[in-house]
C-alpha cells in the first residue's frame, strides 16, 4: 500500500519544497507549467482518452480569464450581471456557467461529425473568439484589462508568485485526481470506449454523444479554471494568451507528454514550457538572429515523436516510479440478473418482412426470423448475403426501410443500438472490438453499463464505489462464466484472437441479456478453442438465452444450433433443423453445393 | 578631451570594478512576432549601448518576449528573479509593458518601457512609481497630426487601423484630440496585419468623402491601405503614424505613399534638423552609431526609443551610484528616484524632464511633423 | 452602399474568392488522397511569393537553402531504407529529383542573373524551387505516418506547419514584400474600374481549375490518384502506389499553393506568415464541401472572400470573426444532415 503511493508522495513532498528553495523565476516557470498541464489535463482527456482533439482550448482559457477580470474590475455594471460582480470566486461560478454554456452550444455543433471536423471547428472558433476578445470595447480591447484584484484564500492574500503557487499546484493535483476517479469509474469506462469506436459502445447501451460532451465540456471546465487562475496571478489580460498559436502549444504538450495518461498532461506541460523556455534562450545566438525559431525544433521533434513514439513521455517515466494506480478491488459473487429468466421457448425476437435499402441497393428484402428463449438459431448464406445487415438492423445500428422487428413483444424497430441493448438484447462484432490496452475486467465492465446509474459527479468524487464495485463483480462473475478468470487483469490486447472473442461474448453477458446476436464467434478460433466455444453456447442455451448466430463454419453450426435460416441475395431461401437445411436442394444450389 | 575623459574613466573602472557589483540591465523587448518590426531595430540598438557608466561595469541581459504579454511577464520576473537586475527595459508593445508593471513594482525595480500607450506612466501610482518610458505619449502624437490636420483646413477624416492594441491606442487617443479640436471623424476601420485586401475598408472611408485618411498601423503593412486607396483614385491628404518610420515601409509602398504626411521624433529626420535644434546633437549621434553599424539607411524611430532608456540610465545611474550598491534594494531605489529626477536630458527624441507627476518628461521638442518625398522622409 | 461599391466589394472577393478556391480543391485533393487535413497549404503561398519578391530584388530567395537541405535530407532517408531492403540499385531516381535536381535549380538561381529575366520566367524558377517542396514535405512527415489516423496526420500537419512559419522567418526575414503586377492595364466595365492583375488572377484560377479537370477525367495519373482517393487498399490492389499518390498530391497542392501566391503578390504585401490565414480561409471553403466535393469545395471558397469582402465593409472589425463563423452553420447543416453514426475512425 504504502509503496504504491511512495512516488506520488515523493512527487507531492517535491512539490512542496520547490518555492521554498527555488529561485523567484522558477517559482515562476512551475507555475506556468501548473496553468498549461490544467488545460492539457482537458486535451488528455479529450485526444488520448475520448479520441477527440481541440486546438481552441485556449479559448476557453480566455473565457474563464475574462470572466474574472470583467466582474471583478469592472463598473457600472447592467443590473442583471451586477450580483456577480466584485469577488473572485463569484466570477469564477460564472466563468465556469458560461463555459459550459458555450462548450454545450459547440459540442452540439460538432461532436456527432466525424473525428476531424471537431479540431477544424476549434481551430476556427479560436481565431474568432480571439477577435471577439479584441473588440469589444467593455474587455478592453486588445490592450487588455489591468488592475484585476489579488486572490485571497481563507484570508491570505496571494500577492506573489511563491504563494499563489501552492493553490495552482493544490488544483492542478486535485484535478489529476478527479480525473484519475472519474476515468476509473462506470463513466469513465463510458468515455474510454469511445475509442473502440462508437458502433460497440453504444451497442453496449454507452450514450456516446453523451460520454463525448462529458469530456468536451469538463476539459473546457479545466481551461476555464486555469484560465481564472492566470488573470487572478499575472492580474492584467489581454487576447494574445488565448489565441490559436497558444491552443496548439496545449496540443503539443499532450502528445508530447503522453496524450493517454493523466499524468501526460504533467509531464508534457513540464517538458514543453522547459524546451521553449531553454530554446528561446539559446536558438538566436546558435543562429545569430533573433526570430521565433523553437518552433522550428518544436515542430520537428513532434513530427519525429508521432513516428516513432506516439506514447509520449509518461510510459517511459512511469516505467522508472512505482505504479500509482489503485489496483482494481471486485469479489466474484452471484448478482441477481435484471432481466428474469425466461421460460423455454418464450418468443424473443420476432422480425417480420424486413426490408433495408441503402440508396438504391436493396440489403434485406422480406426477411422474417424468430428466436425463442433457450434456442440457438444460425443465420447463414454466401458472402454479400446481407446476414450482416440483417444483424445491423436488428440491433438497431440502422434504421430499416420497412417492415417491423419485436423483442420480446416490444416493436423496436427505429429504436437506437442503445435503447435496444438497455432491452436485454447483446452483440459481439465480427472484427473484434475491445480496447486492448484496457484490463479484461475493465473491458467486459463497459458490458455492465446499463447497470449502474451514478453520475459524472459521483464518479469524480468516487462516492459510488458501492455500485461500481458491485458492477465489477457481476464482470468478473461473466469473466469466470466464460472461462477467462485467470486472465482477469491482464490487458486484453495481450490474448490471443479466440479468447478475445471469448472476450466479447463475456461482455455481451455483462448487460444481462435474454438475447444474445453473435457475429462469427468462431472465425479465427483453433478447434480445441471452437469445442470450448460450443460448450459456452450451450451452457448458455440451457441458462434459457436465446443465441443468434452469424457463422460461416458449418460444422461448428450443425452440431449447435436447433434452427439454420439461409439467406441469399438478402433474401431468406430456406429455414429449418440444420439436417433439413443442409438436405434443401435450394440452399445446396445457391451454397453449400461445392461445400458439401 | 574626449579622449582623456575616456582614460580617466578606464583607470576608474579598474578600481571600482574591484570594490563594487557590475550594474545589471535588464532588457525585455518583441524581437519576434506582430511587434517584430519595432523590436528587432531596438534590440541593436541595445548592443550600441555603453558597457561602461560612471565607471561601473554594465551588463545587459536581453530577451525576447515574441510580442506575447505571458512571455513579458515571465521574462521580467526571470530578470529581476534570477539575473538580479537594478533596471528593466522594455517592453516594445503597450500590452507587454502594461502587463509587466505589477513584477517592477513588486520587485521594486525601476523599470524603462519604449512602448507608446500613456497608460503605462499616468497616473504615477503606488505601482508606477517605478515605470517610465521614453516614447512620445500617443497622445502628444495625435495632437500634432489634429493639429497639421486643422491648420490645412481638414474638416472631416477617416481613420483605418490595425486591429490590436496599436490602431486601437490611436483611435482612442486620436478621437479624443479630434473632438477637441472639431475634427469630425467619419469612418472608423479596422484591418490586420496579414489582411490580403483591405478594399472593403478603403470603400467605406471613401464613401464617407473624407478631406484626409489617418492609417494607424507600425510596419510595412500599413502600406497596403494607403496602397488601396490610391488605387481607388482617393485624392485627398494621408496621414500615417510614426509606427511606419523606417525604410521598409518606403520600399514596400513604393509610389503610392508619395506625399503622406506623419509626426514622428526628431531621430526621423535628424540631418535635416536646424543648428539651433537642441535635439539635433543627440539625434544625429544615434543614427551615425546605428548606421555605421548596421549600414546605412537602417535607422528607425523605434530604435532610438531604446537608446533613450540608455541615455536616461547614463544620466541617473552616476546619481543612484553615490547612494547604494548596484544589486541592492537601496540602489534600485535611488535608480527610481535619480530617473524621477532628470532635467533637461536631451536624448535623441526630445528634452526630457521628469518629475513626481510624469514619468515621461517630454514637450513639444519630441516631435516634428514629416512628409514623404521622392521616397524619402522630409522635414517639415 | 450604393451598386458601384457593391460591384467592387463583389470584384475584391471574388478575386480573394479564387485564390481560397483554388486552395480549397489543393485541400480536398489531398484529403482525399493522403487523409492529411493540409493544414501548411498556406505556407506554399508564401514561400512562392516571397521566391518571386527575393528574385526580383536581386537576391538569392532562402528557398533554395531550404530545397537543398530537405532534398539532402529525403536522399539520406532513401538512401538508408534502401541500404536495409538490400535493393540500393532504386534510389537512383530519389536521388537524381532530390539531389540533381536541387542542385541544378540552385546553379540557375544563383548564377543565371534571374532579377534581368522576364517576369514570366522568374515565375517558372521560383515556382521550381518552391513546388518540390511538397513531396519532401510528404516524404519527411506524412509518408512514415500513411496509416495514422486522421487525427494524428492534423496534429502533424499543425506541426508541419510550425516547422515553415519558422523556417519561413529564418529565410525570408520578418518584413513582407510586393510584387509588380503581370500587367499594368485597367479596363473600365460599366461603371468601375477593373485592374489587370484581378483579371489576371480569375482567369489563371479558371484555367488550373479546368486543367485539374482534365488532369483527373483523361489521365491515367490523374485517374489513379482518383482511384486513391476513393479507396486506398484496392488502389494498391490495383498495383497504383499509395506512397506515389500522395507524393503527386502532395506537388499539386504545392504546385497550386505557390502559384496562388505569385498571383496575388501583386495585389497585397506577402509576410513570410501571411499564408496561415489564407489557407485558413480555402479551408472553410473546404469544409463547407465536406472535405470531399471539389465543386462544392471552391462554391464555398467563393463564398468566403465574398462574405470576407462584404464584412470588411461593414464591420471591419469584426471581419474574421464572421469569416470564421460561417463554419458555425455549416457544421450545424452537415451535422443535421448525417444521420448516421459515423463509424470512420
Amino acid at each position: 500500500m504504502m509503496r504504491r503511493h511512495l512516488g506520488f508522495i515523493a512527487f507531492v513532498g517535491l512539490l512542496g519544497v520547490c518555492p521554498l528553495v527555488l529561485p523567484e523565476f522558477y517559482v515562476t516557470l512551475l507555475n506556468y507549467i501548473g496553468l498549461s498541464a490544467l488545460v492539457t489535463l482537458g486535451v488528455v482527456l479529450l485526444t488520448g482518452v475520448g479520441g477527440l482533439t481541440s486546438f481552441g482550448q485556449a479559448a476557453f482559457v480566455g473565457l474563464g480569464a475574462y470572466s474574472t477580470a470583467f466582474l471583478t474590475t469592472a463598473t457600472d455594471l447592467p443590473l442583471w450581471v451586477a450580483p456577480f460582480a466584485g469577488s473572485p470566486w463569484i466570477a469564477l461560478l460564472a466563468g465556469l456557467l458560461l463555459t459550459g454554456v458555450v462548450a454545450l452550444v459547440l459540442g452540439f455543433l460538432t461532436l456527432r461529425l466525424s473525428g476531424h471536423y471537431l479540431p477544424l471547428g476549434t481551430i476556427a472558433w479560436g481565431i474568432s473568439l480571439y477577435f471577439l476578445f479584441g473588440n469589444l470595447d467593455f474587455l478592453g480591447g486588445f490592450t487588455g484589462i489591468s488592475g484585476i484584484p489579488v486572490l485571497s484564500v481563507v484570508g491570505i492574500e496571494l500577492r506573489s508568485g511563491r504563494a499563489f503557487y501552492y493553490l495552482i499546484w493544490i488544483v492542478v493535483l486535485v484535478a489529476v485526481r478527479v480525473i484519475q476517479n472519474l476515468l476509473d469509474s462506470r463513466e469513465g469506462r463510458a468515455i474510454r470506449a469511445l475509442q473502440g469506436g462508437t458502433l460497440m459502445a453504444e451497442a453496449m447501451g454507452v450514450d456516446t454523444a453523451r460520454a463525448k460532451m462529458i469530456v468536451f465540456v469538463l476539459a473546457a471546465f479545466l481551461a476555464c479554471v486555469s484560465g481564472w487562475l492566470y488573470a487572478h496571478l499575472q492580474r492584467f489580460i489581454n487576447p494574445t494568451p488565448f489565441g490559436l498559436q497558444v491552443g496548439i502549444e496545449y496540443l503539443f504538450m499532450a502528445v508530447i507528454g503522453g496524450a493517454a495518461h493523466v499524468w501526460g498532461a504533467v509531464v508534457g506541460a513540464a517538458a514543453f514550457t522547459i524546451l521553449k523556455q531553454w530554446l528561446q534562450d539559446w536558438l538566436p545566438s546558435l543562429l545569430g538572429s533573433s526570430g521565433s525559431y523553437e518552433v522550428i525544433v518544436l515542430g520537428v521533434l513532434l513530427v519525429v515523436m508521432l513516428q516513432r513514439a506516439r506514447e509520449g513521455l509518461w510510459p517511459v517515466l512511469a516505467r522508472l516510479v512505482p505504479d500509482t494506480k489503485q489496483p482494481i478491488t471486485f469479489e466474484v459473487t452471484e448478482v441477481s440478473p435484471r432481466n428474469p429468466i425466461l421460460a423455454l421457448g418464450t418468443e424473443l425476437l420476432d422480425c417480420r418482412n424486413v426490408r433495408k435499402e441503402f440508396g438504391g441497393l436493396v440489403a434485406n428484402d422480406d426477411m422474417s426470423l424468430l428466436v425463442g428463449a433457450g434456442e440457438i438459431v444460425a443465420l447463414i448464406g454466401p458472402n454479400g448475403a446481407g446476414k450482416s445487415t440483417m444483424f445491423n438492423v436488428v440491433s438497431g445500428v440502422w434504421p430499416l426501410t420497412s417492415g417491423e422487428v419485436r423483442f420480446r413483444g416490444e416493436r423496436v424497430d427505429g429504436m437506437g443500438a442503445r435503447q435496444i441493448a438497455r432491452r436485454g438484447m447483446s452483440r459481439s462484432f465480427q472484427h473484434v472490438r475491445l480496447l486492448p490496452c484496457m484490463s479484461v475486467l475493465e473491458n467486459v465492465a463497459i458490458g455492465a453499463h446499463g447497470r449502474g446509474r451514478a453520475g459524472v459527479l459521483a464518479a469524480c468524487l468516487h462516492t459510488e464505489r458501492r455500485e461500481e464495485r458491485e458492477i465489477l463483480s457481476f464482470a468478473a462473475a461473466q469473466i469466470e462464466r466464460v472461462g477467462l478468470g485467470e486472465f482477469m487483469v491482464a490487458p486484453a490486447g495481450s490474448l490471443p484472437l479466440g479468447q478475445q472473442r471469448i472476450l466479447e461474448i463475456a461482455r455481451a453477458l455483462c448487460a444481462n441479456p435474454s438475447l444474445l446476436l453473435l457475429d462469427e464467434p468462431a472465425a479465427g478460433l483453433r478447434y480445441l478453442e471452437k469445442q470450448a466455444l460450443g460448450e459456452l453456447l450451450r451452457r448458455l442455451r440451457e441458462e434459457g438465452i436465446g443465441i443468434l448466430l452469424v457463422e460461416h463454419d458449418m460444422d461448428f453450426v450443425m452440431g449447435l444450433v436447433d434452427r439454420c435460416v439461409v439467406m441469399e441475395f438478402g433474401q431468406k431461401i430456406a429455414e429449418g433443423l440444420p439436417a433439413e437445411v443442409q438436405a434443401n436442394p435450394a440452399v445446396l444450389a445457391a451454397y453449400l453445393g461445392g461445400a458439401l | 578631451m574626449k579622449l582623456r575623459i575616456v582614460a580617466a574613466m578606464l583607470v576608474a573602472a579598474t578600481f571600482v570594478s574591484v570594490a563594487r557589483a557590475d550594474v545589471n540591465v535588464g532588457v525585455t523587448l518583441s524581437a519576434t512576432g506582430p511587434a517584430a518590426s519595432l523590436g528587432i531595430p531596438e534590440k541593436n540598438t541595445v548592443a550600441l549601448m555603453p558597457t561602461i557608466i560612471a565607471g561601473q561595469k554594465i551588463n545587459y541581459v536581453v530577451l525576447d518576449d515574441a510580442s506575447d504579454t505571458t512571455t513579458a511577464v515571465k521574462n521580467a520576473r526571470k530578470l529581476v528573479s534570477e539575473n538580479k537586475v537594478d533596471v528593466i527595459v522594455g517592453s516594445t508593445t503597450s500590452p507587454n509593458s502594461l502587463a509587466m508593471i505589477d513584477v517592477a513594482a513588486e520587485a521594486e525595480t525601476p523599470m524603462i518601457s519604449m512602448a507608446a500607450s500613456s497608460a503605462i506612466v499616468d497616473p504615477v501610482d503606488a505601482r508606477r512609481r517605478w515605470v517610465f518610458k521614453t516614447p512620445q505619449n500617443d497622445v502628444q502624437m495625435s495632437t500634432a497630426i489634429v493639429e497639421h490636420m486643422t491648420n490645412n483646413g481638414i474638416k472631416n477624416v477617416a481613420f483605418i487601423g490595425f486591429a490590436d492594441a496599436y490602431g486601437e491606442g490611436w483611435f482612442r487617443e486620436f478621437s479624443k484630440v479630434a473632438e477637441l479640436r472639431k475634427l469630425k471623424i467619419v469612418a472608423s476601420e479596422r484591418f490586420n496585419r496579414t489582411d490580403t485586401s483591405v478594399t472593403g475598408q478603403v470603400l467605406k472611408i471613401l464613401s464617407s468623402n473624407p478631406d484626409a485618411v489617418l492609417v494607424a498601423g507600425a510596419g510595412t503593412p500599413a502600406a497596403l491601405p494607403q496602397t488601396t486607396l490610391k488605387e481607388r483614385g482617393y485624392k485627398g491628404r494621408v496621414y500615417q503614424t510614426h509606427g511606419v518610420a523606417n525604410n521598409d515601409f518606403l520600399r514596400v509602398g513604393g509610389n503610392s505613399v508619395e506625399g503622406t504626411f506623419l509626426p514622428a521624433g526628431p531621430v526621423l529626420v535628424a540631418a535635416q534638423l536646424p543648428e539651433s535644434n537642441p535635439v539635433k546633437k543627440s539625434a544625429l549621434e544615434y543614427v551615425n552609431k546605428y548606421e555605421t553599424a548596421y549600414g546605412k539607411g537602417s535607422t528607425s524611430t523605434f530604435g532610438a526609443h531604446a537608446w533613450d532608456a540608455g541615455l536616461l540610465l547614463q544620466n541617473a545611474i552616476p546619481v543612484a551610484l553615490k547612494k547604494g550598491q548596484p544589486g541592492s534594494k537601496e540602489f534600485r531605489s535611488a535608480l527610481r528616484d535619480a530617473l524621477e529626477g532628470l532635467k533637461n536630458v536631451t536624448v535623441s527624441h526630445g528634452v526630457v524632464n521628469m518629475s513626481a507627476v510624469d514619468h515621461l518628461g517630454f514637450d513639444q521638442r519630441a516631435r516634428v511633423m514629416v512628409k514623404i518625398e521622392n521616397g524619402a522622409w522630409k522635414l517639415q | 452602399m450604393d451598386l458601384q461599391v457593391a460591384l467592387l466589394l463583389g470584384q475584391d472577393g471574388l478575386t480573394n474568392g479564387a485564390i481560397y478556391a483554388l486552395l480549397a480543391l489543393a485541400l480536398v485533393l489531398v484529403f482525399a488522397v493522403t487523409r492529411v487535413v493540409f493544414i501548411p497549404q498556406g505556407e506554399f503561398v508564401a514561400f512562392g511569393a516571397l521566391t518571386l519578391a527575393s528574385f526580383q530584388a536581386d537576391k538569392t530567395p532562402g528557398t533554395l537553402w531550404l530545397l537543398l537541405a530537405a532534398g539532402g535530407l529525403v536522399s539520406l532517408f532513401e538512401v538508408g531504407a534502401a541500404l536495409r531492403r538490400r535493393k540500393l540499385g532504386l534510389v537512383a531516381p530519389t536521388l537524381l529529383w532530390n539531389l540533381a535536381y536541387p542542385a541544378l535549380a540552385a546553379a540557375i538561381a544563383v548564377l543565371g542573373h534571374p532579377v534581368a529575366w522576364p517576369l514570366a520566367f522568374q515565375v517558372l524558377l521560383s515556382l521550381a524551387l518552391v513546388v518540390p517542396l511538397g513531396p519532401m514535405v510528404y516524404r519527411l512527415a506524412f509518408q512514415p505516418l500513411a496509416e495514422a489516423s486522421v487525427l494524428v496526420l492534423l496534429i502533424v500537419a499543425v506541426a508541419v506547419h510550425l516547422v515553415l512559419v519558422g523556417l519561413g522567418l529564418l529565410i525570408f526575414g520578418a518584413e513582407g514584400s510586393r510584387t509588380p503586377p503581370f500587367s499594368e492595364a485597367s479596363f473600365e466595365i460599366g461603371s468601375i474600374a477593373v485592374n489587370g492583375q484581378t483579371v489576371w488572377v480569375l482567369v489563371a484560377s479558371l484555367v488550373l481549375v479546368g486543367s485539374l479537370f482534365v488532369f483527373f477525367d483523361r489521365t491515367l495519373r490523374g485517374k489513379a490518384l482518383r482511384a486513391t482517393a476513393l479507396n486506398r487498399t484496392g488502389a494498391r490492389l490495383m498495383g497504383i502506389s499509395t506512397v506515389k499518390a500522395g507524393k503527386q498530391a502532395f506537388m499539386l497542392a504545392a504546385l497550386i499553393g505557390a502559384f496562388s501566391g505569385v498571383l496575388i503578390a501583386p495585389i497585397t504585401t506577402i509576410y513570410y506568415d501571411s499564408g496561415f490565414l489564407i489557407g485558413l480561409k480555402g479551408f472553410v471553403g473546404a469544409i463547407v464541401g465536406g472535405l470531399t466535393s471539389y465543386p462544392i469545395a471552391a462554391a464555398g471558397a467563393v463564398l468566403v472572400g465574398l462574405l470576407e469582402s462584404y464584412s470588411s465593409f461593414w464591420a471591419s472589425a469584426f471581419k474574421e470573426v464572421i469569416v470564421f463563423t460561417l463554419i458555425i452553420p455549416v457544421l450545424l447543416w452537415r451535422s443535421l444532415k448525417s444521420q448516421d453514426i459515423d463509424e470512420h475512425q
